[in-house]
């Protein structure tokens, strides 16, 4: 068999008007970086949004020209997979905050001609929701059949869900929550501090000279210890040496110290500290029930507060969890089950037995895939 | 695996108002949900642990939540369903007062059906071959059938009494298809099996 890759391109669009945050904050303009698969059908009613986590892109599938590796979702999304690009039209778009193509605070501010930095508005998931509809928009497109994303993603696909339920026939939330527990704020403070504490880090000053890449890798190494499970974290490494005859102390030596350092190493190459902080707080104060009953919607079209819920009733849900996964454990994902069970949704549950961790979400692809493709095909 | 007793389905579908909420226990494949939904437009969920009966059920748009009947009903409110349906399931559960309580507090009304042990048939079968495990609805050897429970219809009527659970409506199955709401002489002995609705006395 030859396959060639199929090749894509993360596209930019460049937004030339002012964008509002839910903080109040507006920043002049804004660029959102995306790209889509397969084709939008005549009736433009094939259209899947997916939603990256928190170190994911716009490249959820495909190859980039020159790579190795495809997408970060690739085993789900192409030809005859879960999200069957021969079937839908895929998009997906880095997030308002981030560091590959969609403004964050490494990009540039027009009014100084600096990156913005901790200038950089306070950020919600509500805003990386907004954010995405300008794209939609730009795209013609304003009937979707599903929202799907994992963790972070999970959170943007059950806000843009419940904020806009007239747009869509279905979610799909794979190993998220509508909340964060303690433990998980308490993860994510960790790798802010570590961030905060590394002194190239300087009030998120950096972008002149080398940026806290200590820090920041400190952050990603806690990041993946939590992605993992207790036993296939001792499965895959126990206690095994790479180099026994080192004599040199407190180097990576033991098989799980050069795992998380090439981890943490590879992240800093790719991803900026500021967004770090930026989208870790930003999931921290996700909190889907109290954001839906909250006073103000400023740009809300206009619609009396809540009203708009109503129309979730009949719409499809689909909530995945993956047994091991201690992060955003399954106790979360039946929660958001009865939340929108409450709504009047019809939605299904399952577990999915793995060992994986949290990271089964973007590695166990063989039974979601079922799941999931027989979940998209019996929608309308 | 069990029969997944289909013969039930026009009762249930007679019991069971037009609209209502349902929540299926151990709903299988989901034909039962399928149906209810088609000719009484319920508003069904169902509930399974097989990972192969949840796909079949998200592949035919029916609404599954994967649990364990046996722990996993606590995350139901009071009274979040009109019915809760227990359809040849009951004696594969392992504390089955437990989820016929929790059937009872999560619905209205529970809908319950069992193959009758005391049936002629089955006390033949152990009285002439001495072997409990081959009756005619279970599969396997003793060890591996998902069968724990062997109860009759009296055993089950009566004590389900004494927990404080009200027999509203029962239909009893006999040899030769024929079906009665009636408790005849020698039921116990008769019938296959029964179905009954329940309520909290």
């Amino acid at each position: 068999m030859n396959h060639t890759p199929t090749l894509v391109e993360t596209q930019v669009l460049p937004v030339e008007r002012p964008f509002r945050f839910e903080s109040g904050d507006i920043l002049p303009r804004i660029d959102i970086a995306y790209e889509t698969y397969g084709r939008l059908n005549e009736r433009r009613d094939n259209a899947v949004l997916i939603e990256h986590a928190l170190s994911g892109d716009a490249h959820a599938a495909f190859y980039h020209r020159g790579d190795r590796k495809p997408g970060w979702w690739d085993c789900m999304i192409g030809p005859g997979k879960a999200f069957d690009t021969d079937r839908y039209f895929v998009i997906c778009s880095n997030v308002i905050g981030g560091c590959r193509g969609t403004s964050g605070p490494a990009s540039i501010d027009p009014a100084t001609g600096r990156p913005y930095g901790l200038t950089f508005p306070p950020l919600s998931v509500r805003d990386m929701v907004e954010v995405q509809r300008v794209l939609l928009r730009h795209l013609g497109i304003d009937r979707l059949k599903c929202i799907a994303g994992g963790s972070m993603g999970g959170m943007q696909a059950l806000q843009f869900f419940c904020d806009y339920p007239f747009q869509f026939e279905s979610f799909i939330c794979i190993a998220s929550s509508m909340k964060h527990s303690a433990q998980q704020i308490a993860f994510n403070e960790v790798g802010r501090r570590a961030i905060m504490a590394d002194p190239r880090w300087n009030d998120g000053n950096y972008y002149d000279g080398v940026p806290p890449e200590g820090g920041l890798s400190v952050a990603r190494m806690i990041g993946h210890i939590t992605y993992l499970s207790e036993k296939m974290m001792q499965e895959k490494f126990g206690r095994l040496k790479k180099d026994k005859e080192s004599r040199a102390i407190f180097r990576p030596s033991f098989e799980v110290e050069h795992y998380l350092d090439y981890q943490g190493i590879s992240f800093v190459k790719r991803f900026d500290a500021n967004s770090y902080l930026y989208i870790t707080n930003a999931i921290d104060n996700f909190d889907l029930k109290t954001s839906l009953s909250s006073r103000d919607r400023f740009r809300g079209e206009g619609r009396q507060r809540g009203a708009h819920l109503d129309d979730m009733r009949g719409k499809r849900g689909l909530v995945i969890s993956f047994s091991s996964d201690w992060l955003y454990p399954p106790s979360q994902s039946k929660e958001i089950v009865q939340l929108f069970s409450a709504f009047n949704v019809q939605v299904s549950y399952t577990e999915i037995a793995t060992e994986h961790g949290h990271d089964a979400f973007l590695t166990d692809y063989a039974r979601p895939s079922e799941i999931i493709r027989g979940f998209l095909s019996s929608l309308s | 695996m069990y029969k997944i007793s289909a013969q039930n389905y026009p009762i249930i579908q007679e019991w069971v108002a037009q609209g209502s909420r349902v929540l299926d226990l151990g709903c299988g494949d989901g034909s039962l949900l399928k149906t209810l939904a088609g000719t009484r437009q319920v508003d069904g969920i169902g509930v399974e642990i097989s990972h192969e009966m949840i796909l079949e059920c998200i592949s035919k748009g029916i609404c599954v939540y994967q649990a364990d009947i046996d722990k996993d009903l606590s995350e139901w409110d009071d009274g979040s369903f009109d019915y809760v349906v227990l359809n040849a399931t009951l004696q594969v559960i392992t504390r089955p007062y437990r989820v016929i309580e929790e059937m009872l507090r999560v619905g209205r009304f529970a809908i319950i059906s069992i193959s009758n042990f005391g049936y002629a048939r089955n006390r033949l079968r152990v009285l002439a071959q001495g072997r409990v495990s081959s009756s005619a609805r279970l599969s396997g050897g003793w060890h591996d059938t998902p069968v724990l429970r062997y109860v009759s219809l009296r055993e089950f009527m009566s004590s389900i009494r004494e927990i404080g659970v009200e027999i509203m409506d029962a239909r009893y199955f006999f040899p030769f298809n024929v079906v009665s709401s009636t408790r005849w002489p020698l039921y116990n002995l008769l019938a296959k099996e029964g179905i009954f609705r329940l309520r909290r006395a």
